[in-house]
């Protein structure tokens, strides 16, 4: 019973095991992250609160209307747009801003480094695991909302409705991106979320007031506008939301007609471009960070 | 299996190891001594690669900073500060340390066998005692069946039974042809485990001997354990040192190296302090502290 | 074996015979037959067109029933004019019309008429460039037809269905899908009921055309709903307008037009709800917006400045991104949105009713710091949906002294939505899909939490059993 009798891997093998062995390893990582992720009180709070919201959301955008609920989906999209953009950063920045600084202050990391794992699978294994978890907490509140839409407004906007959700889980992962790289940089976790809360506050308010006070300041033009606006992954994503449901920008005045007119059909993918660009660069600066400083 | 050339790591401007270079041999035993700050801690996170380091070091043949990945999967690591998710269940925990390893449920239940833990598979980690925390990590360390064994203080937490048993499982290990690195501040632990032991100070290697050097048998002194009350243990460490005794103090109690012929001594120096003494123990039959760990005390 | 050989070949056989067949039906015959047929027949008479395809352009020149029993096909082989009637007294159903020419300057149509009174029902247009094209045929009747366009970018396309000079006519229960206008030129007292308009230009379209009621119309997925240009005396009743939002975007368009009513309709979630430019344009001359639902819309009512003599009364402003804007900047003063003390019911109102009378207690007067930059910045449009728009709000509110002068406003506003009488759909879209998707995210989320939760007694367990073994 406690004869060790697991082969050892050799030397000339054992490349080759490592390589086949990278998604088992990261797997088990993710795993448990995700167990983690579910079982902390963030997760709680931040599923209760952003379902409850698109609850009230939702109704309050078809209250009113009587049976013609079903016009209403596009301003319940819109209101679930702010609540969306308001949330969701703050949510997956702070997850990820947590991660890798409390193992470190927990003293787990070295026991982690310790183990027959490399750092980038240590990284990416904590990224997918928060990755999902962060998707189910919205599911939740999505599904909730979808909910109310088919009892209040019957099935119209299926797909925006889809849309939705797919540019939604961009916006979260990219958060995310930041907030694991914010992890990657701090020693303390209090350092982290602290730098987490500053960066939703730059991406959600800050760039947006700014680019404001520059258009009015400075007389920017449509394409210097929409240039720099688009640079935001919070402005990308509610284009993209927006592009999905209207087919156009014109909604939002000059700029977004411009973009309309100079990206026609590959306005959606250059917005999805970057969104998942604020997905992989983030990242990949975090495990640069991570595995060549070295720091425990 | 492991080679370690001019291995130097600097926190700042200490050099907590410095130009260190060792090698060791398949089904070696060695023990790294010194004192507390003589680098043995760093020296073994710089074997498992887990930091930048200059020099360099392979564990059987591959680069730990290159190819570390490889190179942890020979060792399986005990380390001297236990950090374990304390929500979670021992079960799920060491089956975590499995994936991680990528080995079954059957090996994490064998390795909970060897260690004793079999049957706490539902307790959460913070409920249980550090002894069981110590054995856990112990299991882990075990469970893919690793060549290498490195074990920070590996008994450091342990009870006198307890590190019994976990010292009979080590010697079982080596004498299967495990190679063991490890830290120790128990010369029992060294002599029976290791068959090398480097002594370490200020983050160099400055000698490298086999225990029955370190401690020629016939030493006339005597290592004893005192149980002081909660509290005093830096007093009383003060009192015995002033009476001119090697002292060491740790986690378990003070350990004071007296001639074979005085033990009453140093009992008698701090009944003269008021310090109230609730047990002693005498370690070891003839094991000495050496020379070059006097400085340990000052630690 | 043979059981397989014998099952091949009858397949074989039968897939023959039933090309064989198809081949039959297919067989074009040449519209000169049904031209013979005419030329046989007494005028008045009802001629019956056997089942078949017909190839070639066909001339109608005495007052006789065409009747196609749902089983002919005129194709016009993609060139001029498929149907032309030169006489009144025609009457053309049940027929399937399709391939016109598309050659712009000559106007190519499914059926073109020069006189009138002609019928045109229950017939299915494929293919056309114009559907269905009245040039001076007063009290015609066309109803029930199926009208669908080549597959044109918008700007070339023909009008599904047009009057041209044609006083009198009956306009209803048509279904036109992806052409250009359903357009009325210089045609006054007509009747358009229950017509549905989609992926068109403008629905319903009025030039000059005045004293027409259009009533129980759907026009969805257009570029506008309707616009009425030049056109006095028209009452809009209980239509159905929504997602309207292409380049122009609006649900209903009112441009230059004297005396126009706007009843219990229901105007949803286009760019704009209604648009009034410059209408009424003479000076004693009234519009009336009442009883309408204006839900949804990225603005509810927008209107030119120099804009006057409008009456807005209980009509339910439900969350539109801008419930009432002027287009430009400026102030609606010379409108009003009250009638006997009756306001609208506005949903973005935060008033109170203390008297529990449905009427607000204080009157509805939006003032909005963000919709005044934007009026003076268009760029800034771009921001709107974004938080950083709600802070500038809310960092407004509590400073008063930074709003801008109200746009308008409404004296009476309604604390409940007033009753609307709207035109309902027979069908409503499936819930089921959307039921799905509610479902399977819930079921995703719920599997997720509910994998973790177990996970470890789950792993506890496997290890537990992997020690008995």
């Amino acid at each position: 019973m406690t004869t060790l009798t697991t082969p050892k891997p050799t030397s000339a093998c054992a490349t080759r095991h490592a390589y086949r062995s990278f998604a088992g390893s990261t797997l088990a990582l993710a795993r448990r992250e995700f167990r983690d992720a579910l079982a902390s009180r963030w997760f709680l709070l931040y599923t209760i609160a952003f379902s409850v919201l698109a609850i009230a959301v939702s109704f309050m955008s078809l209250a009113g209307s009587g049976s013609q609920g079903f016009a209403g989906f596009g301003r319940t999209t819109a209101g679930l747009l702010n609540l969306i953009m308001l949330v969701v950063p703050l949510m997956a920045i702070i997850a990820g801003s947590g991660t890798i600084a409390g193992e470190r202050e927990r003293g787990t990391l070295l026991y982690l480094l310790a183990q027959p794992i490399s750092r980038a699978e240590l990284l990416l294994g904590k990224y997918i695991g928060l990755a999902v978890a962060l998707c189910c907490s919205m599911f939740v509140g999505f599904g909730l909302s979808a909910a109310v839409l088919a009892w209040r407004a019957g099935g119209a906007g299926l797909s925006s409705f889809f849309m939705l959700i797919v540019f939604t889980c961009g916006l979260s992962l990219s958060m995310l991106s930041i907030g694991v790289l914010l992890s990657v940089l701090s020693r303390r976790s209090g350092v982290a979320n602290g730098l987490g809360l500053f960066a939703w506050l730059l991406l959600v308010f800050v760039s947006d007031l700014g680019l404001m006070a520059g258009t009015v300041l400075f007389k920017l033009r449509v394409q210097e506008v929409f240039a720099i606006a688009i640079i935001n992954p919070l402005q990308a994503f509610k284009m993209g939301v927006i592009v999905n449901m209207n087919a156009s920008l014109d909604v939002l005045g000059p700029v977004g007609m411009y973009a309309s007119l100079t990206y026609g059909n590959a306005l959606p993918w250059l917005l999805a471009a970057v969104i998942i660009g604020w997905i992989f660069m983030p990242l990949a600066l975090a495990l640069v960070m991570f595995t060549k400083r070295g720091g425990v | 299996m492991i080679k370690a050339h001019h291995v130097t790591k600097r926190f700042g401007k200490v050099a907590a190891v410095n130009d260190l270079s060792f090698e060791l041999g398949e089904s070696e035993s060695i023990a790294l001594w010194g004192s507390n700050g003589a680098g043995k801690t760093t020296l073994i996170r710089c074997v498992l690669g887990m930091f930048p380091f200059k020099g360099n070091i392979t564990i059987g043949g591959h680069d730990v900073r290159k190819r570390g990945k490889i190179a942890r999967s020979f060792v399986g690591y005990v380390p001297q500060e236990l950090a374990f998710h304390d929500d979670a269940r021992l079960g799920s925990s060491i089956l975590f340390f499995a994936g991680l390893k990528r080995v079954d449920a059957t090996a994490a239940a064998n390795a909970l066998h060897m260690v004793g833990l079999a049957g706490h598979e539902n307790k959460r980690l913070r409920d249980l005692s550090g002894g069981m925390k110590q054995r856990l990590a112990l299991a882990i360390a075990l469970i893919a069946d690793p060549p290498i064994i490195v074990l920070d203080e590996p008994t450091s937490n342990l009870d006198a039974s307890g590190r019994e048993e976990v010292v009979d499982t080590l010697i079982q290990l080596r004498d299967k042809g495990k190679t063991l690195v490890f830290a120790s501040h128990r010369p029992d632990e060294v002599v029976s485990l290791a068959n090398r032991v480097l002594v370490m100070e200020k983050g160099q290697l400055v000698r490298s001997v086999t225990p029955t050097e370190l401690w020629p048998t016939h030493a006339p002194v005597q290592t004893m354990r005192l149980h002081i009350s909660m509290g005093s243990d830096e007093l009383a460490a003060e009192v015995l040192r002033q009476a001119g005794h090697a002292v060491h103090l740790n986690g378990q109690g003070l350990c004071v190296s007296v001639p074979r012929n005085r033990k009453a001594q140093p009992l008698a120096a701090l009944a003269q302090a008021s310090i109230e003494i609730r047990d002693f123990e005498i370690l070891d039959e003839v094991l000495a502290q050496p020379a070059s760990s006097t400085e340990e005390s000052k630690a | 074996m043979n059981t397989n050989h014998a099952i091949l070949v009858a397949l074989i056989a039968t897939l023959a015979l039933t090309r064989f067949a198809h081949a039959q039906t297919d067989a074009a015959r040449s519209v000169d037959e049904i031209a013979r047929l005419i030329e046989a027949a007494s005028e008045g008479e009802t001629v019956t067109i056997p089942a078949g395809r017909y190839e070639g352009n066909l001339r109608v020149s005495k007052p006789i029933v065409l009747d196609g029993h749902d089983a002919v096909i005129i194709d016009g082989l993609n060139n001029g004019t498929v149907v032309e009637l030169t006489v009144p007294g025609i009457t053309i159903r049940n027929l399937t019309i399709r391939g016109s020419g598309s050659t712009v300057d000559q106007e190519p149509a499914g059926i073109r008429a020069y006189d009138g009174p002609i019928i045109i029902e229950h017939n299915r247009f494929e293919e056309v460039y114009f559907g269905i094209d009245l040039r001076q045929s007063p009290d015609s009747i066309i109803r029930h037809n199926v009208v669908h366009g080549k597959d044109l970018e918008l700007g070339r396309r023909g009008d599904g269905i047009r009057l041209w000079w044609s006083h009198g006519c009956q306009i209803h229960d048509n279904f036109v899908d992806g052409l250009r206008d359903m357009v009325f030129w210089y045609s006054e007292d007509l009747r358009i009921d229950r017509n549905r308009v989609v992926n068109s230009r403008y629905g319903l379209h009025f030039m000059y055309s005045h004293n027409t009621v259009l009533s129980e119309n759907d026009l969805t997925e257009n570029s506008v709903g309707i616009y009425l240009m030049y056109s006095n005396s028209i009452t809009l009743r209980r239509n159905r307008i929504i997602n309207n939002r292409g380049s122009s975007g609006y649900g209903i368009g009112l441009k230059d037009c004297d005396d126009i009513t706007v009843e219990h309709n229901a105007i949803l979630a286009n760019r704009v709800g209604v648009y009034v430019d410059n209408s009424p344009s003479s000076f004693d001359s009234v519009g009336l917006i009442a009883h309408n639902s204006l839900s949804f819309n990225e603005i509810g009512l927008l209107a030119t400045p120099i804009t006057h003599n409008n009456v807005i009364t209980a009509n339910a402003f439900v969350e539109n991104e801008e419930q009432v804007a002027v287009h430009g900047g400026g102030q609606l003063n010379n409108n009003v949105f009250a009638k006997d003390g009756f306001g609208n019911f506005w949903s973005s109102y935060a008033g109170f009713d203390l008297a529990g009378d449905g009427i607000g207690d204080s009157p509805y007067a939006p003032r909005n710091v963000f919709r005044d930059l934007l009026s003076r910045e268009p760029n800034l449009r771009i921001f709107v949906h974004s938080p950083a728009q709600q802070a500038i709000e809310l960092t407004a509110r509590a400073f008063p002294d930074l709003n801008p002068e109200p746009m308008f406003e409404d004296p009476s506003p309604l604390t409940r939505p007033p009753t609307l009488d709207l035109f309902e759909p027979a069908t409503t879209p499936s819930r089921a899909p959307m039921l799905a998707v509610a479902c399977v995210l819930l079921l995703a989320s719920g599997m997720g939490i509910w994998i973790a939760a177990r996970q470890n007694s789950i792993s506890v367990d496997i290890v537990q059993r992997s020690a008995q073994t």
